[in-house]
């Protein structure tokens, strides 16, 4: 399994995971207005083969200077790729690029009430806060949880470490799971 | 512009409102005031208010009626600019490219330097690869606006597709000293990575790479710099500084290895390191040739995998495959696992080692079942899926997999069956779901299928129509060849189609992003699109369905219908 950042080329093999995994679903159109104007915050984790088996599409949200954030579209991993931490690693590289190409202070995302092993992996695993309930956010009626995970720290280790582009493994940033 | 056949000051004013309207989406107001003026006899036949009257129509949605006055006011006035204008961005509405083009030349023999129309050209010239007419659209547009940054960016940009790396980049250089005075930006950023890019394909890796140093910190991706820089060096054969960027960008995201197969030296180094990144692991199980190290590592490599129970061990493991010793080595491991679980919990005889967790036998028969499916041992497979699913009857990858070695042994009704029990353990997951419904297409059962699939499409719609909507080609693939097979071969036709129009709508997609992208400065994956889209067709949903289409045009010519009923589905039996 193999993780990098998303080209044009994987645009359309992220929809297809997407339709196989997530009820939320978009044209492609969509997919490429991510991959276009942020190229370098979606990621793919592919198999062997060079198959998609998760990816992560994001953007930012340019509303203001000072409010400058990342937001996850759409997170998916194949239900026969769990269990290898995926998820976690490709939402980790998007925040970084997040915080390095965009100056990003936060990143949020949007969740299913319902949805409780996503919601343990954001709160548990990647540091997210609830931020509140947004009522019937889904198409069926169900509510979101609306997250948001701090950046700061990715910025601030950033700014330090100037060129070199370590990350140490204890950081908050990149954690191993 | 001198009008062709000028209105006097009052109409002429009624006309710019017209302009106006459409400019701000007021079609109705347009169509007021182009009545105004064609009420009066003396300009009842006034060529570009007829024009622009269809221009207008058109947009209301009324097509016919359009195409009646665009091509009256036409007639009326051969020598206006602003007929042939009109005429052109009504046929690009249609999707009428070619027809469009020539529409625009036409406009522009009467009026040489009109930007708006050279912009609308240089659009449809790039959507349909003309590469040449671009060029020297993007030219003129330079010469005329040469203060604009998307008059030098489509300049260099139409050398850069005809392969003229020289003058593309003596654009950007030109337009990078000139003209980006700082801030440093991420445009800016972008824009040099673009111009490195064009370096690149040049094959001037030195040159590229001494561009990257020079303006690596007004560079804000850094991934970029490495994963570029790293390249270069491999091309140049400086492996030392290869292996330097590679390092660091492991470091960075331990599970892209995507060039690190060109270094070997990394792997002891990186599994100390980053003890659970599964990439440089993985990795060295490809590597290693010697059966006795192979066995070594892989015997780690697995009891983690069971141990921790990462259910997918196999289809992670299953490219090794290729090579029969390491097949082997695999399978004398595997059921040396479940005879020393079953008997005292350990992955060995070796009475020191700490004991398993219960689970652990659980995996060890869910990867053995897998791995003598791929062998095509039907039954040894379905034999450990068995005692698999008795050690724990609740879990669905057991179910998935069952139905897999059914499908394989060609029982797709079994196999089907198999994952609408998978699906009901979990209704809330669409991957099972898909799954399912993939299956029961694979059965034959296509109303099934929707209604599975209907579980997860918007309420109030038929299925298959959201489905449609939302692009869904692995499905609309599924029934092209299931109703083929049932010989519906009306059915099959229609769902090859509705794939085939969902290509025509990711080539219509680009449009937008002709001009869009000149803007954010996105330039490298710009280009991206661009060769995507070039070959777009070649994608494997479409080459599916064209096989489907093919198959049965040939057979309605040589079988044509007569008139008895169609097929029905299948006993669900």
């Amino acid at each position: 399994m193999n993780i990098r950042c998303a080209r044009p080329s994987d645009l359309m093999n992220m929809q297809h995971c997407n339709l196989l995994c997530l009820p939320e679903n978009y044209q492609m159109k969509y997919y490429f207005y991510h991959g276009l104007s942020w190229p370098q915050l979606s990621y793919v984790a592919e198999d062997e083969k060079g198959h998609i088996v998760g990816y992560v599409l994001a953007k930012m949200e340019e509303d203001g200077e000072d409010n400058r954030h990342g937001h996850i579209t759409s997170l998916a991993v194949k239900r026969s790729h769990r269990r290898l931490g995926l998820a976690q690693k490709l939402m980790n590289q998007a925040s970084l690029a997040m915080v390095e190409c965009f100056q990003a202070k936060y990143v949020s995302l949007h969740v299913r009430k319902s949805n409780r092993a996503a919601l343990n992996l954001y709160t548990n695993s990647l540091g997210f806060k609830i931020l509140e309930i947004e009522p019937k956010y889904y198409a069926d009626g169900e509510d979101a949880f609306s997250m948001m995970r701090d950046l700061s720290a990715f910025a601030a280790e950033n700014k330090t470490d100037g060129d070199n582009l370590e990350i140490k493994s204890e950081s908050a940033i990149v954690s191993q799971c | 512009m001198p009008p062709s056949n000028p209105l006097p000051p009052k109409e002429n004013a009624l006309f710019k409102r017209i302009l106006r309207c459409y400019e701000h989406k007021q079609y109705k107001n347009g169509l007021k005031f182009a009545k105004q003026i064609l009420s009066n006899p003396k300009f009842a036949e006034h060529g570009e208010t007829l024009a622009m009257k269809g221009l207008t129509l058109n947009c209301l949605g009324r097509k016919e009626e359009a195409y009646d006055y665009v091509r009256r006011g036409l007639r009326n006035d051969l020598k206006s600019p602003v007929c042939w204008h009109v005429y052109g961005l009504l046929q690009r509405s249609d999707k009428k490219y070619d027809e469009a083009i020539k529409c625009y030349r036409n406009a522009l023999k009467w009026e040489k330097e009109n930007i708006q129309i050279l912009r609308d050209l240089s659009l449809l010239q790039i959507q349909m690869r003309d590469l040449e007419g671009y060029k020297d659209t993007r030219y003129q547009l330079f010469m005329l606006r040469p203060t604009q940054r998307a008059s030098w960016i489509g300049f260099a940009m139409s050398y850069h597709l005809l392969g003229d790396y020289e003058m593309a980049n003596s654009i950007l250089d030109a337009f990078r000293t000139n003209q980006m005075k700082g801030p440093y930006d991420y445009e800016h950023s972008e824009l040099l990575l673009y111009q490195n890019m064009v370096l690149a394909e040049s094959g001037q890796y030195e040159r590229a790479l001494q561009h990257l140093q020079k303006f690596q910190s007004q560079i804000l991706d850094k991934l970029s710099i490495k994963e570029t820089s790293g390249e270069y060096y491999l091309k140049l054969r400086r492996f030392k500084e290869a292996e330097a960027v590679y390092e660091d960008l492991l470091k960075r995201n331990p599970e892209n290895l995507s060039k690190a197969e060109d270094i070997e030296a990394f792997f002891d180094v990186y599994k100390k390191e980053y003890p659970k990144a599964i990439a440089p692991r993985r990795l060295q199980l490809n590597e290693a040739h010697d059966p006795l190290v192979f066995e070594k590592l892989v015997d780690q490599y697995l009891r983690q995998g069971l141990h921790k129970g990462v259910p997918p061990l196999f289809v992670d493991l299953r490219t090794l495959y290729k090579d029969q010793s390491k097949a082997d080595t695999i399978e004398k491991l595997i059921l040396q696992y479940i005879e020393n679980l079953k008997k005292h919990d350990r992955f060995s005889s070796d009475t020191e080692e700490d004991k398993s967790p219960a689970s652990a036998l659980l995996w060890a028969y869910y990867f053995a079942a897998q791995h003598f499916d791929h062998k095509k041992d039907t039954d040894r497979a379905l034999q450990y899926i068995d005692a698999a699913i008795e050690h724990t009857p609740t879990l669905i990858e057991l179910f998935i997999v069952k139905g897999k070695i059914y499908k394989h042994a060609g029982d797709p009704v079994e196999a089907y069956k198999l994952l609408e029990e998978a699906q009901a353990m979990d209704t809330a997951d669409r991957y099972v779901n898909s799954k399912c419904a993939r299956y029961m297409l694979r059965a034959g059962h296509l109303k099934r299928a929707e209604e599975m699939c209907a579980k997860f499409t918007r309420e109030g719609v038929p299925a298959t129509e959201n489905l449609n909507e939302m692009q869904c080609m692995w499905f609309q693939t599924e029934a092209a060849a299931a109703y083929q097979r049932l010989q519906q071969w009306g059915e099959a036709l229609k769902k090859a189609h509705e794939v085939d129009r969902h290509f025509s709508e990711i080539m219509e997609d680009q449009f937008d992003f002709h001009s869009y992208c000149m803007r954010k400065m996105t330039l490298r994956s710009y280009v991206g699109l661009l060769r995507l889209e070039d070959v777009l067709r070649s994608h494997p949903f479409y080459f599916r369905c064209a096989r489907v289409a093919i198959q049965v045009y040939l057979r309605l010519y040589t079988h044509p219908l007569q008139d008895v009923p169609q097929t029905t589905e299948p006993d669900t039996g």
